[in-house]
């Protein structure tokens, strides 16, 4: 299809959080978060004075949640079993995917899932409104849907079961500013117990390369209240992005360095203060273009040391993915592969 | 009679083939299948009978691969990450090393060493072959083949669990024209004063038949008791059909070449011990223009299998992978290897 945005690609479910827990933001898995929207363009004023110019230059800062998520990317994903996937484009709006996951520890699943993707265009690959679901072989069910209101604001609302029990609702509304991005989610609302989750996000760029903000979680049960903030540091630089997360709850660095055009190297530090521990993890990517390869590695400081290789086995439309994870604190070993068809 | 189903797992008889403790499970047992040390090396058996053109009976080949072209066919258990490394140091020496990362059982790492030549009929017929294996938990693998004249070969086995030896065993063969008889004493102890004798006989009947025997005689200090167990064995130049029958249990194979391409293979085994009886269809595929060979398996077991094998030229390389499905228990075990050089 090649017009719609990662939401297409197959990926794990977004982890069930039980309605009222206390997280700090709820966390959306890479390809169901909102597409990356370019940086608004400064408006052409005729006679526009040169300080007012640099002062229009400040570019949108993106979405709150991708502030990690380029330092996330390049760790390897870790998968078990025997998966396979098919793809298939039913029309330029319309991608259906079957995947049958063969488990070697828990249950075998096989999950139906299906994109549509609307006719409004607001950007070069972009069209609103995005419907993505899939519903799994035990009954439970991931939908999303996101639509562009107006030119600035954008929606979602995503549902989540567990076979026939709601886990997750949320719905969620974001503005982008010239030069800040302000999001609110409600959170598994429910108005007959009295509870819910509210998080509000607001990320400012102050520089062309430094963004800050800072997000408030409100949750609410019937007999406890509370709220959690965290501040948000990004520096961004040519080849190297730098995040830094600080509150009540942990705090989380990340460093994100592109070496090359083949090596991508991150560097994570997580910290929670609800779990007491810290973990710090090292990972790279390395992109093989002329042989069709990917292979993402990482070492941990729980003694984890994973990899995954990717392979497009050109000229059939199937992708080969191995993967191996090795726990050398509990002797755990891990290994699957994958083909993705289409 | 724990002696002799201790033994027989590594003989490859038909006691063994349902008295391996870890048979019944197959493929999901925990142990580490124990190399197949009955099986000689293939170079070791003459050409396939039916290339005989002079008019003779040709030699039935050794007891112990009447079933070997059927077994062929079937995919090996692969479970977990396994790299092996093969290097050649010269025309006598070839070193492997294995490791192998497992999620069932201990990950282990062996050294595997080799001398022996590498062609049949080379002019040095004294040299010995000698296979070694060491293992990173200390289990040790040895294997000498002598050819003592033209006609008699001298086997000698030794295998250890850890430091315990598990297998001590010497066996003599003689090939004649049309016949083939070997004899094997197999753990000998003389403190327990227990061993176990097998006795082989295969004789080339008419130009695709062959019938033959087997007796195993066993001692214990509180037991003694004989095995007989007959076998027969049909080739024709697309098929093999063969046959053991005896009182510990039958097993019966058929291996049918359909074409340069597919092989497939059928086996049946019975064994009156366990009472329990196993019926598998495995095919083989090979593609020699995509350099890959697919092997597939069911089981009456309710075992599924497959495993395929790539050859990644340019690499000196093989990749291959594998998975085996337990309906019955719903298991699944999947593995990866690489095989360098």
């Amino acid at each position: 299809m090649g017009s719609v945005l990662a939401a297409s690609s197959p990926s794990p479910p977004p982890p069930p959080s039980a309605a009222g827990s206390a997280s700090p933001g709820v966390t959306m898995p890479p390809g169901f978060g909102m597409p990356p929207v370019p940086p608004a363009a400064p408006p052409t004023g005729s006679g526009a004075g040169k300080e007012q110019r640099a002062e229009n230059l400040l570019p949108n800062p993106g979405a709150f949640d991708e502030c990690h998520r380029k330092c996330k990317e390049v760790f390897p994903m870790q998968m078990e079993g025997v998966r396979l996937v098919v793809n298939k484009g039913l029309s330029n709006h319309f991608q259906v995917n079957h995947s049958l996951l063969l488990s070697t520890t828990g249950d075998s699943s096989y999950r139906f899932g299906a994109t549509f993707v609307g006719s409004k265009q607001t950007g070069p690959a972009e069209f609103f409104p995005v419907m993505v679901g899939d519903m799994d072989n035990s009954g439970s069910l991931n939908s999303q849907i996101i639509h562009q209101i107006s030119s600035r604001i954008r929606s979602k609302v995503a549902f989540q079961t567990q076979q026939q029990k709601f886990v997750n609702w949320q719905g969620d509304a974001e503005f982008r500013g010239e030069d800040f991005t302000a999001m609110v989610t409600f959170g598994n609302p429910d108005v007959l117990a009295g509870s819910g989750i509210i998080i509000t996000h607001y990320l400012q760029s102050i520089t062309p390369s430094l963004a800050l903000g800072g997000e408030l979680v409100y949750h609410r049960r019937p007999g406890e209240e509370g709220s959690v903030l965290s501040l948000v540091g990004r520096y961004t630089a040519s080849d190297f992005i730098a995040t830094l997360t600080l509150g009540s709850a942990g705090a989380h660095a990340s460093y994100y360095h592109k070496a090359n055009e083949q090596l991508q190297v991150g560097v994570e530090f997580e910290a929670s203060s609800r779990m007491q521990d810290t973990s710090a993890s090292f990972g790279y990517q390395l992109d093989v273009p002329k042989a069709n390869l990917q292979f993402k590695g990482s070492v941990d400081s729980n003694w984890v040391v994973g990899a995954t290789l990717e392979k497009k086995l050109l000229p059939l439309p199937l992708s080969l993915v191995l993967c191996a994870f090795l726990n050398h604190q509990k002797n755990k070993f891990q290994c699957g592969f994958g083909i993705t068809i289409g | 009679m724990d002696l002799i189903r201790k033994h027989c797992a590594h003989m490859g008889s038909v006691l063994a083939l349902s008295s391996n403790p870890g048979h019944q499970n197959w493929p999901f047992s925990k142990d580490p299948l124990p190399s197949r040390w009955d099986a000689h090396p293939a170079h070791w058996d003459r050409p396939p009978r039916w290339e005989r053109r002079d008019g003779r009976l040709p030699n039935p080949g050794s007891f112990h691969s009447l079933h070997r072209s059927c077994k062929d066919v079937f995919p090996h258990q692969i479970e977990g990450v396994k790299m092996i490394i093969n290097k050649t140091l010269s025309s006598f020496f070839k070193v492997s090393h294995t490791l192998h990362l497992s999620a069932v059982s201990p990950s282990y790492y062996r050294f595997h060493v080799e001398h022996l030549q590498s062609d049949d009929y080379s002019k040095d017929k004294d040299a010995p072959a000698l296979i070694g294996e060491m293992d990173s938990s200390g289990s040790l693998n040895a294997h000498a083949l002598l050819h003592l004249t033209e006609r008699v070969r001298a086997r000698t086995v030794f295998q250890s669990q850890q430091s315990q030896f598990v297998t001590w065993q010497f066996e003599t063969e003689y090939r004649g024209s049309d016949f083939t008889a070997a004899v094997t004493v197999a753990n000998p102890d003389i403190l327990r004063e227990s061993v176990i004798l097998v006795a082989h006989f295969l004789q080339s009947v008419s130009s695709g038949l062959v019938l033959g025997g087997e007796l195993v005689y066993h001692r214990g200090r509180a037991e003694e008791g004989g095995i007989l167990t007959l076998a027969g064995q049909y080739s024709r130049p697309n098929w093999v059909a063969t046959l053991n029958a005896g009182k510990g249990g039958a097993h019966a194979s058929y291996y049918h070449r359909a074409n340069k391409q597919i092989q497939v293979g059928v086996e049946f085994e019975a064994s009156t011990r366990t009472q329990e009886t196993t019926t598998s269809f495995g095919y083989q595929m090979e593609l020699p223009e995509a350099n890959m060979v697919f092997r597939g398996m069911i089981n009456s077991r309710c075992i599924i299998g497959g495993v395929l094998e790539k050859r990644l030229t340019p690499l000196p390389a093989t990749l291959i992978m594998g998975a085996f499905v337990n309906h019955r228990g719903d298991k699944l075990q999947v593995g990866l290897g690489v095989n360098v050089g």
